[in-house]
């Protein structure tokens, strides 16, 4: 009896080891990723992923709940000082100057004390940065809804390009630009015509891996290259940064304001004199909007209202393409785009339009930099240049 | 709910699976809460609509079976005309919500352009999933039940089983109840046939995720671009992009349900038979997906006479049957387009060069390589102009200038060319073949197993391409 029992199981055994393997390599899958927390990560995260491979889950998730925490007690002290400059117009200019000085100088305090970045001290320094820069940007404001995502929140406002005394330009401009970016700038890339620009993009780029050692892919050679040394060795009179659509379903705003003033100071310490141009991320057509999931048109305003606050006029300019393209109610229009993210080839000429409209005289503002810059920006570079190479 | 996410990999399918097997005496029930469950969870709501129209089509066909007391001398007479009856009603009904689901904003919206002006409203309705399948298969089973050729009546719990089964609620393969009806009775499971539906699942699993999805966003790729300004070479690997999508997609569910279907102790029909390496237009059609194909012949060409009725009504039956899978594939024009030219082709093939096609090898490959991939370009382009331009791109004329050239084509084969490599031999029979030679063999487990990690690492990691023939 009991040798028959044993070998009906052997039997059942040897007839079936594939379904022996699928089910062990499942426990196996189903524990280790509960135990990292990383399945859960990976599936939401896994339909933003559109535009390529996308970061490993899993840090991002660790990264995320202490963030959050700290950012969203700042976020709240920050909003009612937010608001109360955005009300002083007449007296911008020079409010502005002497914001950047106090703020250069009270950063400055705050390193002295403490030697160690914390990731709190980052935050704070992007408190300040809203509150001095946010008026180089305008906004209009509309009446938020709710939202219920840890990737964003409803800013309830829309940032307008940078009010400058923009210059029409040419190509010519555009022969020392660089243009960093992910799927969308691989189409001006393509597309635009702007034959005298570097272009370092690739499909699923983000702000957290663009300095990273992974590297972009440089459009001209087609091959992979580092930026961090790109950047140090090469001078460009301006750079174009698109990014922020692959970092809807990763990480939350702050976050990702946080690492793009990471990068931004970064490319100002390599790059001094540069002209920064923060472009806003191009909205998706209703079709693709899908308020169910962070694939919407609210939390692209929401990164780009984050990313908005960090022009400041003089050598970052935030430009908003997105009234090019999008409806009044701020859809992607569905005629110009097959994919409701991408807009068709012939279309991108627009683009380069736009961004011929808006140079910006680089003697000028090398000028305008070199007076203001007091001496702390250069330590705080320095400094932060540890925290994004970290 | 998708077969290709982890929801149903790893929660769905094992909970379903030990339920299953749990409980055999109750095999049908626990398939369709199941299967409910299954549609459910994607469609909260449409799961009702699904449930009534199972109820009501029930009604109708128990009426059919219902036999009232009456003189024996016209009792035939009167059943025959009783079941009629009960089948227009029924066919009415699910055309009916399958039309006013599906067909209604294209019929109104063509009607209100022809007229100029908006005389019917549009109701902007979601389509519920995976109707067009059901519904064709409702009907088959009211007309079955008609014709008689399914003898006994089926209980309410084996027809509604029919309907849900998951496996191929959603999107096919359409089954015909005499082809399950056995097994909808009693139906053993044996832990061979666990293995090997387990195997073709992933079999079928990684056809969708390593090849479909990757070669879709090849075409996605070249569309985002534009169609119209398309060089003539990247025109075409746009194309044959999109047809190894379509077929990948289609063929990697139809495995799958029939993987899903073994394990349950059912045998789900197969669906494709290699469509590409077909060497005439009517032969694709044989081959692929062969349950629709039956579907129109069995219970639309045929009743209307077929081809035994001259040659003028052959045409005319023909041009019903596609102008109907046509529209059966999608409510817009470029679907009945489509259909168009498979009618105009598949006359032109029957009245004239079709068996000389089929005795060639050069001939009639080069034939449906060619014009398989053009038939794909119409299907999937939706609007008209566009259509045009793409259209007119393939065979190098340009409205505009080029604006997609040759640049790109090199990145995009140096990008996909072992993909592309992988895809024609795959839509070859030799992969098919060795799996059944090997399918037991250790190392053929191994690179199985593989293929479903690898799988669910796409899935994982991906983005989360629902199918295709969803849309349907």
């Amino acid at each position: 009896m009991d040798r028959n029992k044993m070998r009906t199981f052997l039997e059942i055994i040897y007839n079936c080891p594939f379904i022996l393997l699928i089910v062990f390599t499942s426990l196996a899958f189903v524990t280790f990723f509960d135990g990292e927390g990383n399945r859960r990560t990976g599936q939401e995260l896994a339909v933003f992923q559109l535009f390529g491979d996308g970061e490993k889950a899993g840090d991002g998730e660790k990264k995320l709940t202490k963030i959050d925490e700290i950012e969203n007690k700042i976020g709240q002290s920050n909003d009612s000082g937010l608001e109360e400059k955005t009300e002083i117009k007449a007296e911008r200019e020079e409010n502005e100057h002497q914001n950047a000085g106090a703020r250069k100088e009270d950063i400055d305090k705050k390193e002295n004390d403490s030697q160690r970045i914390s990731d709190i001290d980052n935050a704070e320094i992007i408190g300040k940065t809203e509150r001095l820069e946010t008026h180089a940007t305008e906004f209009v404001e509309y009446t938020p809804i709710a939202t219920d995502s840890r990737y964003y929140s409803d800013a309830g406002k829309v940032a307008l390009t940078t009010v400058y005394d923009y210059v029409l330009e040419n190509e010519s401009y555009f022969n020392d630009a660089a243009f960093l970016g992910d799927s969308r700038t691989l189409g001006i890339s393509d597309y635009a015509g702007l034959e005298g620009a570097d272009f370092f993009c690739d499909n699923g780029m983000t702000i957290y891996k663009l300095l990273g050692d992974d590297g972009v892919t440089y459009q001209k050679t087609g091959e992979k290259v580092d930026m961090k040394e790109i950047l140090q060795e090469k001078r460009y009179g301006k750079i174009y940064i698109m990014l922020g659509m692959n970092e809807l379903g990763y990480g939350d705003t702050p976050m990702y304001l946080k690492q793009y003033l990471k990068v931004i100071q970064q490319i100002k310490e390599w790059q001094p004199g540069v002209i920064i141009y923060v472009m806003a991320n191009l909205h998706v057509s209703r079709e693709k909007n899908n308020m169910e999931t962070e694939f919407n048109n609210i939390n692209i305003n929401d990164k780009n209202v984050a990313s908005a606050r960090l022009a400041n006029g003089r050598d970052v300019f935030y430009l908003d393409c997105n009234p090019l393209f999008t409806d009044e109610e701020g859809y992607l229009q569905a005629e110009l785009t097959f994919d409701g993210v991408h807009l068709y080839a012939q279309h991108y000429d627009k683009w380069r339009d736009f961004l011929f409209e808006h140079g910006v005289e680089c003697g000028e503002m090398q000028q305008a930099d070199a007076e203001e810059q007091p001496e702390g920006l250069e330590k705080m570079g320095v400094k932060d240049g540890e925290g994004a190479s970290q | 709910m998708v077969f290709s996410s982890v929801g149903f990999l790893f929660r769905f399918l094992p909970i379903f699976m030990i339920v299953y097997l749990a409980f055999p005496k109750c095999r049908n029930i626990v398939l369709l809460i199941g299967s409910l469950i299954f549609y459910g969870v994607g469609e909260p709501y449409f799961v009702l609509l699904l449930l009534l129209s199972v109820l009501i089509n029930y009604g109708f066909s128990w009426y059919m079976y219902w036999e009232p007391r009456s003189p024996q001398s016209n009792r035939k007479k009167r059943a025959a005309r009783r079941r009629k009856r009960a089948l227009v009603l029924a066919v009415a009904l699910d055309l009916g919500v399958l039309f006013v689901f599906k067909y209604w904003d294209f019929a109104a919206g063509s009607i209100n352009a022809a007229v100029g002006k908006g005389i019917l409203p549009l109701f902007s309705l979601a389509l519920p999933l995976g109707i067009s399948f059901y519904t064709f298969q409702m009907i088959s089973y009211q007309i079955d039940c008609c014709r008689g050729t399914i003898e006994k009546r089926a209980g309410f719990l084996s027809f509604a089983t029919y309907v849900c089964m998951f496996p191929q609620l959603i999107a096919g393969p359409i089954v015909r109840y005499g082809e399950v009806a056995d097994r909808l009775a009693s139906r053993r499971v044996r832990i061979r046939d666990l293995e090997n539906g387990l195997k073709l699942f992933t079999l079928g699993l990684g056809l969708k995720v390593l090849l479909a999805n990757q070669i879709g966003t090849l075409w996605n790729l070249i569309m985002t671009a534009g169609a119209g300004r398309l060089h003539p070479l990247v025109a075409w690997l746009g194309a044959f992009a999109y047809s190894f999508q379509i077929y990948f997609d289609f063929w990697g569910y139809s495995v799958m349900a029939m993987g899903l279907g073994k394990m349950l102790g059912f045998s789900i029909p197969r669906n494709f038979d290699h469509p590409y390496i077909s060497r005439s237009l009517s032969e694709f059609w044989r081959r692929w997906h062969m349950t629709l194909g039956s579907w129109f012949k069995e219970y639309v060409y045929i009743p209307l006479g077929g081809s035994r009725k001259g040659a003028g009504r052959t045409v005319c039956n023909l041009f019903v049957v596609w102008a109907l899978t046509g529209l059966w594939h999608g409510a817009a024009w470029n679907f009945v387009l489509w259909g168009i030219v498979f009618f105009l082709m598949l006359s032109l093939e029957k009245r004239t060069f079709g068996k000389r096609l089929e005795q060639s090898i050069v001939l009639g490959h080069i034939y449906t390589v060619l014009l398989i991939p053009v038939t794909w370009v119409i299907f999937a382009i939706t609007d008209m102009g566009q259509l045009a331009g793409y259209l007119g791109n393939l065979v190098g004329y340009h409205s505009e200038g080029i604006l997609v050239g040759v640049t790109q084509l090199l990145r995009y084969l140096k990008e996909y060319g072992v993909l592309l490599i992988a895809c024609v031999i795959f839509a070859t029979p030799l992969p098919a073949k060795l799996y059944w030679k090997w399918k037991d063999r250790w190392f053929a487990v191994l690179i199985l197993l593989g293929v479903f990690w690898w799988s669910v690492r796409e899935i994982v990691m991906g983005s989360n391409n629902p199918f295709l023939y969803f849309r349907f």
